[in-house]
């Protein structure tokens, strides 16, 4: 069984393009909003600190625990995902999130995350396009 | 239901605080956007010989169809206006800032903001989803630029993005800058005073709406296609002691993916980053200060000294504060080192010691404020040299001339004072310098930067690669070979193309692509053919906009605006006899290989590139028919009203 893929990302050598979350957005819905992306980039102007929220894709994901509607499940590669036919829209899960990684969509009424770019062969967009390496794809014990 | 753009233009008269919004997608068909647009809008609405402190002056701030988008480099946004830098006097020119504003100016719904009038009292142009309006901000008058958009920051949020003034804006200086974020700033064209005249102290802007794009699977595939490179083999980009992750480092810009030169950072003395390119004796080593060093037909530009780290980061940063174009210290340090050579050591009663890190902090406050030689010398160079005529020996007037010879713009692209262009670089410069509107460096980082570095660092390679690409590009293979006929080809196909760019708009570093990525000097001198791609913008036009143009269709918008930019100029007053002045500069002896041209010969070159745009060999103002044919009626009416007010 293959190692379970997680992403990492280094604050560190983040510089705020965006091309991650803009990609993100793109991607998952059709449209340019660094907003409309299930990683959220971040800057701190006054210390020049930049911070990335991203789903660590735990191994007990509160998220999914904390879901009332049965709307998140685990898929094979141990992605949570979210079924919005299911769900109720109470928000539990991103107030569960350790990590600010559940985004509600307010102009669309959605509570979106990573889905590690499920059904792109190649890996995660993020991955792909970060331009200093902030983000990396990376198994479980490569990230320990 | 429009791609790409978000159909809407902000006017805002500052006097009255009133807004009014206008329909884009009126125009994108013959303008597209940015740069293109912003002339078209400059046209119509700044009267003839406006000055450009004027209430009826209009700041103009554009986006493109690709802003905001995940396009690579496409976070551009283009800023406008009669200039106060420009010399003899001000007429319409631009800048273009790097960033996040223009991505955030879209997500609030705007495509671009054309501003005039003048407040009463200072004041913050707030723009968020629920709408604009003039805040009150004269709390934040006098702030330097870094506290007043940490306070917005505070006001607004952290994604909230900010153009603003520092007080070198606010005293109203011919080289202040509109800033943004730590290092990007509208720079060279003073716009910082013209903002300062109208009172407007920053203009904030946070939006959460989205650019529509057409496709973007299409969209999403240009990108990772384009994924990381350096725009040229021979840039150096690695810095000791870098980890790989910041050798391949920094951004200036949104959706910025690329690893070009401009990116070369260093660390300051407190541990924060900041870009080391394109800010000269900031961070030049002692060697490069050197190759600074210019002397020739009688004149010579000494070396600039560089101070300590922490002093040149401290100098560095206040610059961005203070909104001072960094580009002044090119052109007035060595003209006071050179003022000390020759025995000069005050102006009008004030000690020149511009080998002292203190005293140019004090000079840089000065020019800030407008007091003591700051007052002189916030008017700028060009202009000072005109005051202190008979005050000072000759050689010092004329090396002040010629540092800024571009029309009060500092010495840039040229092939003498600062770069590297040979034969027949400069020559294509040379059209560009006195063709437009300022400077030509965006037009010139491309045919000149990218390609003249070549030769320089292998002649026979380089020969062998430009005859190749000259003849699939320009269908000449002549066309880049050292000489000084046939060179307007070239001259005005950069500019075409880089008037494409600022209108969609993407980074000048990196487009067109003129040569193909080839990771190192290695790969290049083994290259044949090193041609890049130059559909690159045309597909990602598509993709946002969904829209299919031609290479014609594109390059018929861009000479729409560069005429229309000529008949700015035109309508200030600007014609041939003016740049006929810039010969001068070009009869010193290139610091390569020592060619020149003569005002005879320079005259030839203004024959040859006026014909092959249509103008008219006598003002170098595009004629009826070039006009005409670029369905610009209106403009060639008008022109034909000032030429025959000319005659008489």
């Amino acid at each position: 069984m293959p190692s379970i893929q997680r992403l990492l990302a280094d604050d560190e050598a983040c510089r705020g393009c965006q091309a991650c979350t803009l990609a993100c957005a793109l991607a998952h819905e059709g449209a340019a909003q660094p907003g409309l992306a299930r990683l959220i980039v971040s800057k701190d102007m006054a210390r020049f600190e930049f911070h990335i929220d991203y789903c660590r894709h735990c191994d007990d994901p509160a998220c999914l625990a904390a879901c009332p509607a049965g709307a998140m499940s685990l898929d094979e590669r141990g992605v949570v995902l979210i079924d919005d036919a299911l769900c109720v829209r109470c928000g539990a899960c991103a107030e569960a999130c350790p990590y600010n990684a559940v985004c509600y969509l307010a102009d669309r009424d959605r509570y979106v995350k990573c889905d590690l770019c499920v059904g792109r062969p190649e890996g995660p967009l993020c991955v792909a396009l970060c331009p200093v390496q902030a983000m990396l794809l990376t198994t479980e014990e490569m990230a320990r | 239901m429009s791609y790409g753009w978000m159909g809407r233009l902000l006017e805002c008269d500052l006097s009255s605080g009133s807004m009014r919004e206008r329909d884009t997608l009126a125009y994108v068909d013959a303008y597209l956007g940015g740069r293109v647009l912003a002339a078209r809008l400059a046209w119509e609405s700044i009267p003839a010989r406006c000055d450009a402190f004027a209430p009826e002056n209009r700041i103009l701030i554009m986006t493109g169809p690709l802003t905001g988008t995940l396009a690579p480099t496409s976070a551009r946004t283009i800023m406008s206006a009669v200039s106060p830098r420009t010399y003899p006097y001000p007429w319409y020119t631009h800048s273009t800032l790097g960033g996040w504003f223009g991505p955030e100016l879209k997500y609030a719904g705007y495509d671009g903001l054309i501003l005039h009038g003048a407040a009463p009292e200072p004041v913050v142009l707030e723009i968020t989803d629920r709408g604009a309006r003039l805040v009150e901000a004269s709390d934040l008058w006098g702030a330097d630029t870094r506290t007043c958009q940490l306070r917005l920051k505070e006001r607004y949020g952290q994604e909230a993005q900010v153009l603003c003034i520092g007080p070198a804006g606010e005293s109203m200086i011919r080289f202040a800058t509109v800033q943004h974020s730590e290092e990007n700033a509208a720079g060279h064209s003073g716009f910082g005073g013209v903002w300062g005249s109208k009172r407007l102290k920053a203009i904030v802007v946070r939006g959460t709406g989205a650019v529509s794009v057409a496709d973007p699977e299409a969209l999403l595939r240009e990108t990772l296609a384009l994924g990381v490179h350096q725009p040229t083999p021979l840039s150096a980009n690695t810095l000791p002691g870098e980890t790989y992750a910041r050798r391949r480092a920094p951004v200036c810009s949104q959706t910025c993916t690329f690893n070009c030169q401009v990116a070369q950072y260093r660390r300051t003395a407190d541990g924060r980053r900041m870009p080391a390119f394109c800010i000269g004796p900031v961070w030049r080593a002692e060697a490069g200060l050197q190759a600074t060093a210019y002397e020739g037909a009688g004149l010579r530009v000494p070396p600039t000294p560089n101070f300590d780290l922490a002093t040149e980061t401290h100098l560095h940063e206040l610059c961005n504060q203070l909104g001072i174009d960094m580009w002044f210290r090119q052109v007035m340090q060595p003209w006071l080192i050179r003022c000390r050579e020759l025995g000069v050591d005050a102006i009008r009663g004030h000690a020149l010691c511009p080998e002292d890190a203190t005293w140019f902090e004090h000079l840089m406050r000065d020019l800030a404020a407008r007091r003591g030689l700051g007052e002189l010398l916030g008017e700028d160079l060009a202009r000072a040299m005109d005051l202190l005529r008979g005050e000072l020996p000759e050689e010092l007037i004329t090396l002040g001339r010629e540092l800024e010879f571009d029309f009060g713009f500092p010495a840039h692209r040229e092939g003498r004072f600062w770069d590297e262009e040979p034969l027949p670089f400069w020559v294509i410069s040379a059209m560009m310098h006195a063709s437009e509107s300022r400077d030509p460096t965006i037009g010139a980082h491309q045919s000149s930067m990218h390609l003249a570095y070549l030769p320089l660092a292998d002649p026979e390679t380089a020969r062998r690669q430009l005859r190749r690409l000259s003849e699939r590009v320009w269908g000449d293979p002549e066309a880049l070979e050292p000489g000084y006929e046939n060179k307007a080809p070239v001259a005005i196909w950069s500019q075409d193309q880089h008037l494409t760019i600022d209108s969609l708009t993407l980074c000048d570093f990196a487009f067109p692509q003129l040569v193909r990525p080839l990771g190192g000097r290695e790969a290049w001198e083994q290259a044949d053919d090193i041609l890049g791609d130059l559909d690159i913008d045309r597909r990602l036009l598509a993709a946002v906009a969904g829209r299919q143009l031609d290479r014609e269709a594109l390059t018929r918008i861009a000479r729409r605006g560069l005429n229309l930019e000529r008949a700015l100029l035109a309508r200030a007053g600007r014609s041939r006899s003016l740049e006929e002045g810039l010969a001068s500069h070009f009869a010193l002896p290139c610091r390569d290989d020592g060619t020149r041209v003569d005002a005879e010969g320079y005259g030839r070159l203004l024959d040859e590139y006026f014909a092959a745009r249509g103008w008219d060999l006598e003002r170098g103002w595009p004629t009826g028919e070039t006009l005409q044919g670029l369905g610009l009626g209106d403009v060639a009416a008008e022109l034909e009203v000032l030429r025959r007010q000319e005659r008489a």
